[in-house]
């Protein structure tokens, strides 16, 4: 029964990597078109560089091809959980802010933020078959942010939108990388294993 | 050097002195105290100075006082100044001036009169400078010291407002105030036009009290001490870009300033998307001025400051109108539970979410307000309010309001006259009778004080749409029912309704859904509309009638009930259900009362009657009916014994179907109709009777036919030629049927004229034939004609054609042709065999007379080839050749003619049969052959030394022993390429040919030299013969082999004299044979063919 439940366990991974891919691509496709809406929109210079932003994790990690499967899973995980929160919070400030006037970027920043909700659900179902687990999220609402400034909340969602995209690049190697190395397998230079499901 | 405020003090306080100076009157001697001068601030004292004008040191000085002739007050000072009352009118002082050790050195009177005291109120003390930094406002508080002076003083007051580390001036206003003999404090705010944390701001206020009864000189106070509001440029960590998020109305002139760090400097700043030149207000603070601000974004327009150090800081301006007021502001409430408000809102303010415009409805009577949550993209605006109880009168006001500015608008309503009810609701129907229902609709709302008016439309498909007003009064929450009566039976209405307020009609609530109902059935109106008609027989009648319109059916009708009664006896009677509309029934020749009853589910009609009996009629005649429109006119005379009117009956048959009856009724005061009928039918005949009624029964008064319309026959009428003759041609037609007519037929139209059957010509009636002729018969009883005047044997065509006033039939054509004229022939032969007899009998007479000459001419006894130009050789050619002579009478042994040619010893050809046999040469195309090789032998042998021939001399070859025959025809043939040469079998011509003009094509002509052209135009005779004919296949037949031109013979040997060919020698049977014998002039004359 174990024996069998190892191909069907690796199908379900495999499947689930694939899936996980599409939705970053169509996610990362989806955000290039709304940071095109959202510089336009708030009248931002395309080329204007913006500074990390609190609260917004970066894509970029120093020894990215030592991380083991996991790992990825669980950096990508809080990530996208961040990002929820950050999208949320941004379409609050837009609806405040400009009512019903825009009938563009409200829309599609709900709809990025449904697959922000939707790709992190995703890696929790990952994690999951990683007999991991997802990690509870904090229990206790984070604290409530400084008050920016307009100028200061539109350069933190120029920032929010720029490093989602740099998420879902990330996420899509990510996923690649655990799809070709199949479920309970050591990444190549990792230091961890996945762990493998235990027959039972 | 005058701005400086201190100056300005010191210079005023010079002033003053030297006044005091003037106006105090010095009573000591001149010098030590001098200068006295008094000011008071507070009109009770004042404080008196003056000057030592020695230099000397002094001790004390003694001041001694005099007020009103009091004995005087004196008191020692060290300094130059005391404190003394004021006086009522004027004092007296006495200074006295002391040395040092005591003695008195110099004593001076002064006279101080009120007018030479000066009144200069302190100066005031600011209590606070607060700054309102979301507003850029400064506010200023500071007291009056209102207690310190009488009660009612105008009191003004100076604010000077300073910028900057400079103290650069920015504005200097002034505020006015009434002292109240209280110390009150005073508040007075300025706006800013540039952010408060741009740069430091100071304050600082002075004042003057306008005291009317003071004589003395008055002036202003000096200056408080400044009041600061550090800018954020002073803080050691304040940055950022000032103001934030701000919201101001287009057009405004707005400063926008970046505060930094220390050591980091403003690279640019820019406002959307243009830079803006930078001004300094200090080492941490620049600023931008935008002048006349246009309206910004939804998101607002963004404003960057860039540092060094890629430093940057922003803020967003949010820029539009203040709010318009509102317009068509209306109220009223559709069911007296919410008042629903609605106005259009003017102007957009170009403001969004929480910075866009915010209504409130507020209802002055009763206190009462609500916030309207609207729609700002939406252009009408709606927002409720409670109805209160036992409020019947509302005035509203709609308060506006946006970041920039705020406004309202009113309205006072009562709300009784403002009602537009609900939509009506779960309308219902239900039936009383066949013309009468009960409507119920509910409406959603409490209209208990007032009365409604509600409308139902009803609509039927046979009848126009009407509306019915009920007026009842309204209810909480009802159900309300109306009653419909006069309705139709047995008819579909759609219902539906609609309510306003009865008593002051402000608005229909919008209409119902609809609701259909079917009314009941009643029993028809009335009976049928009946005819008969008795059989052709006489046994039996059938009755016919007419459907009932819907209107007078009342009903589906099921079937009619048709009864024959003779004097109230029923002899027959039939019930025909639907859908037949006539029945038969026997009478034999007896005649009875027909009653009709038409029948539905409700009951039966009253019943029709119409008798059987027909009175007789004569002499019943048959008019034409005139068309009229899409019917048939029909008139008649008055008949004044027809007592119960006319009726014109008709007939309509479509196809193979029996023809059915139709009629319609008249009075008997009518004499004319237009019948018309949805059946009637263009180019269709119909036949009407017109029976006249009696109370005795119906008489056939007359017939008419006609047509609603006549079109062009169908086609022609057939006809056929009866008789033919070499000038005429008689036709005969057949009558057409009516059917085919298409109308009344006005008569016939034959065109006739030349033509044939299978000829291209167009048709007859095509074209604009001249020959037409066109014969119109208006005699419809003729059926034949005969054409005249026609040519004989000649083919005609003829086309028949009917016409009717709708115009021409498609023809019938026919060919005939006429008859031969026998006279005529036998005349056109006679003529030319006379004529040929008259010639043949002339041209004998001639010649027998002219005999000898054409003997001589054409036939002489001995033909003489010299005299003849003919028959003649060239002398030349037969130079060299042993004087051979043609046709020479000697004995002839075989000869040999070796002709050797050269182009350029071409001998002058004069006969081209000459040519053929001794100068034909052909001519390599490149002329390289040798003139060895370039050479013929031509034999010639008359008939009688043919044994000669046979026998041919050794040294030449057996094909050669023959005569080589040169076909003249070959100096003139294309030269063929050497390549194709050997490829092309030889082919020559045969026999003579009269070529005067040559085969030879121009382009050929032009190759060859000038004596081949000179012996074209002397061309007779020359050899003919079709050269593809003659197959020289052979590889030994003569010329077989051209390219060597030896033995090339081409043609046929002939006599010279007799010009015919001659035939090859007999073993040459390869060699061609002449196909063509010809045909010349020369054997006319010929008396042996044989020769």
């Amino acid at each position: 029964m174990a024996a069998a439940d190892i191909p069907s366990a690796a199908l379900r991974h495999h499947d689930l990597c694939s899936r996980g891919i599409r939705l970053a691509r169509k996610m990362r496709s989806d955000v290039t078109d709304l940071l095109d809406i959202y510089v336009e929109r708030q009248g931002l210079d395309a080329s204007i560089s913006v500074a990390a932003v609190d609260g917004v994790p970066a894509a970029a990690a120093e020894r990215w091809a030592e991380q083991s499967g996991t790992q990825r899973l669980l950096d990508n995980l809080a990530a996208y959980r961040a990002f929820r929160t950050l999208l949320a919070q941004m379409l609050e400030e837009q609806r405040e802010q400009l009512g019903d006037a825009d009938a563009e970027l409200g829309p599609a920043l709900a709809a990025v933020l449904l697959q922000v909700s939707a790709f992190a659900y995703h890696l929790e179902e990952l994690l999951e078959l990683e007999s991991r687990g997802a990690p509870a999220e904090e229990g206790s609402e984070p604290p409530a942010p400084p008050r920016l400034s307009l100028f200061e909340q539109k350069l933190r969602g120029l920032g929010v939108l720029r490093e989602l995209a740099q998420w879902a690049v990330r996420s899509v190697r990510d996923l690649r990388q655990l799809a070709k190395h199949g479920p309970g397998t050591t990444l190549e230079g990792s230091g961890t294993a996945l762990g493998l499901p235990e027959s039972q | 050097m005058w701005t400086n405020p201190n100056l300005r003090c010191l210079l005023a306080l010079a002033i003053l002195c030297l006044t005091s100076l003037v106006h105090s009157r010095e009573i000591g001697s001149q010098g030590d105290p001098q200068n006295l001068k008094c000011v008071t601030h507070n009109l009770r004292k004042m404080v008196c100075t003056w000057d030592i004008s020695s230099k000397r040191r002094h001790g004390q000085t003694e001041f001694c006082y005099t007020i009103d002739d009091v004995i005087p007050k004196c008191f020692k000072t060290k300094e130059k100044k005391v404190e003394i009352p004021v006086p009522g009118s004027s004092t007296t002082v006495k200074i006295t001036t002391y040395s040092i050790s005591g003695t008195a050195f110099a004593t001076r009177h002064f006279e101080i009169h009120k007018k030479d005291i000066s009144f200069v109120p302190l100066a005031p003390r600011i209590l606070s400078l607060t700054p309102d930094f979301s507003t850029s406002t400064l506010t200023l508080k500071w007291s009056d010291n209102g207690s310190a002076f009488p009660y009612g003083l105008d009191a003004s007051w100076e604010i000077e407002i300073l910028r900057k580390e400079t103290m650069e001036d920015v504005t200097r206003e002034s505020y006015n105030s009434k002292l109240t003999h209280e110390d009150i404090i005073h508040s007075w705010n300025w706006k800013s036009d540039m952010p408060l944390e741009c740069t430091s701001h100071y304050a600082r206020i002075r004042h003057y009290i306008n005291i009317t009864q003071f004589d003395g000189h008055k002036d202003w106070s000096d200056w408080s001490p400044v009041e600061v509001v550090p800018g954020k440029d002073t803080e050691p960590s304040g940055s950022g870009l000032f103001p934030q998020d701000t919201v101001v109305a287009v057009g405004s002139n707005v400063t926008f300033c970046c505060v930094h760090e220390e050591g980091r400097q403003v690279q640019r700043m820019s406002y959307g998307a243009k830079d803006y030149p930078l001004i300094r207000l200090s080492s941490r603070s620049s600023a931008i001025r935008v002048l006349n601000a246009s309206a910004s974004d939804a998101s607002g327009t963004n404003i960057v400051c860039r540092m060094s150090e890629n430093g940057m800081d922003g803020t967003v301006l949010f820029v539009g109108y203040g709010p318009d007021t509102p317009e068509d502001l209306s109220c009223e409430t559709s069911n007296f539970v919410i008042i629903k408000c609605t106005w259009k809102p003017g102007r957009a303010s170009g403001l969004y979410g929480v910075r866009g415009t915010k209504y409130s409805l507020i209802e002055s009577i009763s206190g009462k307000n609500v916030s309207c949550e609207v729609n700002e993209m939406k252009k009408e605006r709606v927002c409720g309010f409670p109805v209160l109880a036992d409020q019947k009168t509302y005035s509203f006001v709609l308060g506006v309001s946006n970041p920039i500015g705020q406004t309202e608008a009113s309205l006072l309503v009562d709300l009784n006259q403002r009602v537009n009810p609900e939509t009506p609701e779960k309308l219902t129907v239900s039936e009383n009778s066949s013309t009468s229902v009960r409507l119920r609709w509910f409406i959603n709302g409490s209209f208990a004080e007032i009365r409604l008016l509600c409308q139902i439309e009803i609509s039927s498909a046979h009848s126009e749409q009407k509306l019915h007003n009920v007026s009842m009064p309204g209810g909480k929450f009802s159900t309300y029912t109306a009653q419909l009566n006069a309705l139709h039976p047995y008819t579909k209405y759609r219902f539906r309704v609609r309510c306003s307020a009865a008593d002051h009609f402000w608005r229909w609530s919008d209409w119902s859904g609809t609701e259909e109902h079917t009314t009941l059935e009643a029993p028809p109106a009335r009976g049928p509309d009946i005819w008969r008609e008795r059989s052709p027989s006489g046994k039996s009648l059938r009755i016919f009638w007419k459907p009932l319109s819907l209107s007078e059916a009342n009903g589906k009708i099921v079937s009619h009930e048709v009864s024959c009664y003779l004097l109230e006896e029923s002899l027959e009677h039939k019930e025909v259900t639907e859908p037949s509309n006539s029945t038969e029934i026997k009478l034999g020749r007896n005649d009875c009362v027909i009653s009709v009853v038409a029948k539905n589910h409700a009951g039966s009609s009253p019943p029709s009657r119409i008798t059987s009996v027909e009175l007789p009629s004569d002499n019943v005649k048959t008019d034409r009916a005139v068309a009229m429109g899409n019917g048939i006119y029909i008139s008649w005379n008055s008949y004044p014994n027809m007592t119960c009117g006319y009726i014109v009956k008709w007939c309509h048959s479509s196809g193979s179907e029996p023809c059915s009856v139709d009629w319609q009724k008249f009075p008997s005061n009518t004499t004319d109709a237009v019948i018309k009928s949805a059946l009637f039918r263009p180019g269709v005949r119909y036949n009407f009777s017109l029976y006249g009624c009696k109370s005795s029964g119906y008489q056939l008064l007359k017939n008419i036919t006609g047509y609603t319309k006549e079109l062009p026959p169908k086609r022609a009428p057939n006809f056929t030629v009866e008789e033919t003759s070499s000038d005429s041609i008689l036709v005969k037609w057949e009558d057409m049927p009516i059917e085919d007519c298409q109308g009344f037929l006005e008569g016939y139209r034959l065109s006739f004229a030349k033509g044939e059957k299978d000829s291209l010509k167009p048709r007859l009636l095509e074209s604009g034939n001249p020959e037409l002729k066109v014969k119109n018969i208006t005699d419809l009883t003729k059926k034949s004609l005969k054409i005249l005047d026609l040519q004989g044997k000649t083919s005609y065509q003829l086309d028949l054609q009917a016409y009717t006033a709708g115009g021409l039939s498609p023809p019938n054509s026919l060919y005939v042709v006429t008859k031969e004229d026998s006279v005529g022939l036998i005349i056109a032969i006679l003529i030319p065999v006379a004529v040929v007899v008259l010639l043949g009998v002339v041209a004998s007479i001639f010649c027998y007379r002219k005999r000898e000459w054409i003997k001589e001419t054409f036939y002489p006894e001995i033909p003489n080839p010299e005299n003849s130009k003919a028959l003649q050789f060239q002398k030349n050619i037969c130079e060299g050749n042993k004087s051979l002579k043609t046709l020479e009478m000697n004995p002839c042994t075989p000869n040999s003619v070796e002709v050797v040619e050269t182009q350029s010893a071409a001998p002058k050809i004069e006969d081209t049969e000459m040519m053929s046999a001794t100068t034909d040469t052909i001519v390599p195309e490149d002329g390289s052959d040798s003139e060895t090789e370039n050479h013929v032998v031509v034999s010639y042998c008359p008939p009688i030394i043919e044994e000669e021939i046979s026998n041919p001399p050794m040294d030449e070859p057996v094909g050669l022993s023959q005569v080589v025959y040169i076909d003249i025809q070959s100096m003139y043939q294309p030269q063929i390429k050497p390549e194709e040469e050997s490829e092309i079998d030889i082919v020559t011509t045969a026999g003579y040919k009269p070529q005067m003009q040559l085969p030879v094509s121009a382009l050929k002509i032009e190759s060859r030299s000038p004596a081949e052209e000179e012996s074209d135009k002397t061309a007779g005779y020359r050899p003919q013969a079709n050269t593809n004919a003659w197959n020289m296949d052979t590889p030994d037949s003569p010329g077989s082999v051209e390219s060597n031109n030896e033995n090339a013979s081409f043609g046929s040997p002939c006599s010279i004299n007799s010009r015919q060919f001659l035939l090859p020698p007999k073993d040459d049977e390869d060699s061609p044979k002449p196909s063509n014998t010809g045909w010349s002039f020369t054997h006319f004359f010929q008396n042996k063919p044989n020769d």
